[in-house]
């Protein structure tokens, strides 16, 4: 199987689908990839040429961020609110959610799995 | 979604005259404040505030990151510490 930018393995895929794989590239990102590159988003992944091969990795890693550069720049940005001591900052720290949803129930995402709390009235009790 | 850029960050105008005028004096002392909408100016920075969260007025010092959040994020509203875990507080009694 063909590799691009580090582990990612795409395969026996439409070339567009394929690159979704990849951390960072989605369905527009791999469409305008394609474009780019004069790439036929309808071939197979398993058929690209290795100078196709190393054309999409180095624009991959020109032109977007992806991967592990990616990731860092997201923790960055977190680091950040988390320093400065922030509103947003302490919902990270705390494991809730950031953007203002409601908490009492749901939140399911941020908060992991249902923990029981004993005496607790269920939603449909609570009126 | 966010402000309309032509009207531009919106900054409280009397809090933004205060560190004018404290600028020109040279000194700067915490400023009291219960703008908590206002957003934070590159020119706040260096400057302490007291920010009220309702009860009080909370310590804030503005650093270079702090530019572009507004005051309101640096002082918390609420004050929840967890529940009561049921074996401490049978001890406690």
């Amino acid at each position: 199987m063909p590799r691009v930018v580090g582990v990612d393995i795409p395969n026996n895929k439409r070339l567009d689908i394929a690159l979704t794989y990849v951390y960072g590239v989605g369905r527009a990102t791999a469409t305008k990839v394609c474009e780019e590159l004069r790439l036929d988003p309808a071939m197979q992944a398993r058929d690209l040429s290795e100078e196709q091969l190393t054309n999409l990795a180095t624009h991959l890693e020109k032109v977007y961020v992806v991967e592990g550069s990616l990731r860092r720049q997201i923790a960055a940005a977190i680091a950040r609110l988390r320093d400065i001591g922030s509103y947003r900052g302490l919902r990270h720290r705390r494991g809730l959610p950031v953007r203002g949803q409601r908490t009492r129930t749901n939140a399911r995402g941020r908060k992991g799995p249902k923990k029981t709390v004993a005496g607790k009235k269920s939603v449909k009790g609570m009126k | 979604m966010g402000r309309s850029i032509k009207k531009g960050p919106y900054i409280d105008v009397k809090l933004a005259k205060k560190v004018d005028s404290m600028e020109e004096g040279g000194k700067r002392s915490p400023i009291k404040t219960w703008a908590r909408s206002c957003t934070i100016p590159p020119n706040f920075v260096g400057h302490t505030f007291m920010v009220h969260n309702g009860k009080m007025h909370v310590k804030v010092f503005i650093t270079e990151d702090m530019v572009g959040h507004k005051l309101g994020e640096f002082a918390a509203t609420r004050s929840f510490r967890g529940h009561t875990n049921k074996k401490e507080g049978l001890k406690a009694r």
